[in-house]
């Protein structure tokens, strides 16, 4: 194992989930060791089936490791209840997902209001203008007050983008962000997140199996069979995109 | 909170169809609910109108004369003694009546109609004038002597007409038939059960009868402002009676009619009084009433039962297909009470808003039913003492209604919110 960086805001160490389908024991992840930086903008490729939603899972403190440590923000998750679990998610997590998963019937302003109701630290007031302004940095002043089903699929996840970083969170999990997108608002949605990224200094974490979307991460970590096949940090700030097919 | 509201009441809004069918059920059960306590309550209130001004007060001071051991009569012996003994307890109500009793028959030119005789000073009874619907002749002339008045049924067995002359048989506390001519005065309309066997006539027709002194009765009713007391006054109008030397029976809740043949069987001589109340005398409406309760409520039970289970698996259809949702927002760190929370004001919602929709349609209803004067057949007119169907809106009731209605089906929202607040928020997310 690596000597331990003192930037490190996601370390795991000898990681593994162990899946159980009946009495047949799945291992998704085989044995981890990872370091993900404050402030990167990482990349988790890797073709399907090779773990990389379980690792964004443990990351994300909605699933726990079958045995090794997983420590995010500081915190050993392993070690945490449900309820300091759910609060860490809640303080320090943010999450974008493949389908973007808003809550179909409050509107793009309520959606991303919501993480801030949920924390309970700011006023009517500070919430607007909390939402207004991330509202603005991703385009969507003035949609503001469709609902989902009145947005199309690129507006969407900018409003999950949105609802992720409204409570300035120090990590943002995106499992997927540009599948379910075309490529050119994907590369959009991308271009957000890494503009966001850059500004607010917020950590981002995704998968995809977009070779052009891997090549705008600072950080790329590639997966195959539940083990990290490679770990690539790009000098200048974009990677070259990977050799593997990821499909 | 609130926007725990207005998801709840957005997602109420997109499943239309669903919300409506389900609501609509929790509605008709309020509506049905409503509506029978009003026919129960109805019932009660006709009967305790009707029969307390025929049959009884709320609080009655009666009892049985013994001359020999195996006779009884329905007879109260110094009955000022008494009234001074109860003004003196301090048991005065809103107003007190003495009437005369007895078990005895009346005939005609063509037939005979046995059943309980009521002596009554008309002048003093403005609750019996308000009450009896005359169908011919005055019922002033109830002060006239030996007026008798009957009912429309008794009239017709009888085949009389006002101004008839008929016959009055007894047996006395001296065991010996006695018998006095009287007039048929007034014919009022029959009230139900209890018109079947009353037959009301001039205090001095049972005097005379019975061959009484002025001062002897029949009972003393008592009427009070709040009929709830009775238990109550009857209880210290027992306890004053008995410290006045007065000898009591053991209270039994029968009317008195019931009670000859028990007491002619008692080896005992003289007075003994009997204090009861309205609902001993009116034994067989209570248990009517009783009845009608138990199977109100049972049938309730059975509708809430069915919608129970109908609010549990709507709120299991719903918790499946919004897995996915419950997963992304534990994701975002929503807690799980929040989720439970969540889910149980959605069916709280749906349920308050739908109990208090029945609600106001049941009493909607309650109301066009009066309006109609709903006509009931001759059956239920026996115990309704009415022909036409009067129900009475209980505001308690009705609020007591979309509160119990409303907790019960939200609480049954409770275990399968709880099943999806305990969800593991990966399983959610992943969930197709």
């Amino acid at each position: 194992m690596s000597t331990p960086s003192r930037d490190a805001i996601v370390r795991l160490s000898g990681v593994q989930k162990i899946y159980k389908l009946g009495k047949v024991e799945v291992p998704a992840l085989k044995g981890i060791d990872l370091e993900i930086n404050a402030g990167d903008f990482a990349v988790i490729a890797g073709p399907s089936g090779s773990g990389k939603t379980t690792l964004l899972n443990l990351i994300g403190c909605v699933d726990v490791a079958t045995t090794g440590t997983v420590m995010v923000d500081g915190h050993d998750t392993g070690t945490l209840s449900e309820s300091a679990l759910t609060r860490l998610r809640l303080e320090h997590l943010g999450f974008i997902f493949q389908s973007f998963n808003l809550v179909a019937v409050l509107d793009a302003f309520d959606n991303v209001e919501f993480p801030l109701l949920l924390q309970g630290k700011l006023n009517k007031a500070e919430r607007r203008e909390r939402v207004e302004d991330i509202m603005a940095s991703v385009g969507l002043t003035d949609y503001m007050h469709h609902r989902p089903n009145e947005l199309s699929g690129g507006q969407r996840q900018r409003v999950a983008v949105a609802r992720a970083l409204v409570t300035k969170p120090r990590i943002v999990m995106a499992d997927e962000p540009t599948a379910n997108l075309d490529s050119q608002t994907g590369h959009q949605i991308i271009d957000l997140m890494k503009k966001l990224n850059q500004e607010e200094g917020t950590t981002f974490i995704f998968s995809t199996h977009d070779p052009k979307v891997m090549s705008q991460a600072d950080r790329s970590i590639e997966l195959i069979d539940g083990l990290v096949a490679s770990s690539e940090v790009a000098d200048d700030g974009r990677l070259d995109t990977p050799q593997t097919a990821l499909v | 909170m609130i926007t725990l509201f207005r998801i709840a009441i957005r997602n109420l809004v997109a499943n239309t169809r669903r919300s409506l069918l389900l609501g609509g059920a929790i509605a008709l059960v309020t509506v049905l609910l409503v509506v029978l306590s009003s026919v129960s309550n109805g019932m009660q209130a006709n009967m305790l109108r009707v029969g307390t001004t025929l049959s009884s007060g709320h609080v009655n001071v009666a009892g049985f004369f013994k001359l020999t051991s195996s006779d009884a009569s329905p007879m109260v012996t110094d009955y000022p003694r008494i009234l001074k003994t109860l003004e003196d307890a301090g048991i005065k109500g809103k107003n007190i009546v003495v009437r005369g009793r007895g078990w005895g028959k009346v005939i005609s030119d063509v037939a005979t109609q046995m059943g309980v005789l009521v002596g009554i000073d008309v002048d003093k009874e403005k609750a019996f004038q308000d009450v009896v619907q005359v169908v011919s002749g005055d019922l002033s002339k109830m002060s006239e002597p030996n007026a008798v008045m009957l009912f429309e049924k008794q009239a017709k067995r009888l085949e009389v007409k006002v101004g008839d002359d008929v016959v009055l048989t007894a047996p006395t506390y001296r065991g010996v038939n006695n018998t006095v001519d009287c007039r048929v005065q007034v014919i009022a309309k029959d009230m139900g059960m209890t018109s079947g066997f009353s037959m009301f006539m001039n205090h001095n027709v049972l005097q005379k009868l019975y061959q009484m002194k002025p001062t002897h009765t029949g009972a003393i009713h008592i009427f009070l402002d709040d009929e709830k007391q009775a238990d109550k006054v009857a209880a210290q109008a027992r306890k004053a009676l008995d410290k006045a030397g007065f000898t009591l029976m053991d209270p039994v809740p029968q009317p008195f009619f019931r009670k000859f043949q028990s007491v002619r069987r008692e080896d005992w001589t003289g007075q003994r009084l009997d204090v009861t109340t309205w609902t001993d005398e009116l034994e067989f409406m209570r248990k009517i009433l009783q009845t009608f309760s138990l199977l109100t409520y049972v049938f309730i039970g059975v509708m809430l039962f069915i919608i129970i289970i109908g609010v549990m698996n709507t709120m299991m259809m719903a918790i499946r297909e919004r897995t996915r949702e419950i997963g992304t927002l534990r994701a975002m760190g929503m807690r799980r009470m929040w989720v439970l929370g969540m889910f149980v004001i959605e069916a709280g919602v749906l349920s308050f808003s739908s109990a208090l929709a029945g609600s106001l349609l049941g009493a909607g209803v309650v109301s066009l039913l009066n309006a109609m004067e709903f006509k009931v057949n001759e059956a239920f007119q026996l115990f309704l003492m009415s022909d036409t169907l009067k129900l009475m809106l209980d505001v308690q009731t009705a609020v007591v209604a979309v509160a119990v209605i409303g907790t019960v089906t939200t609480l049954a929202s409770v275990l399968p919110s709880w099943r999806a607040a305990k969800k593991p928020p990966v399983t959610a997310i992943q969930h197709v």
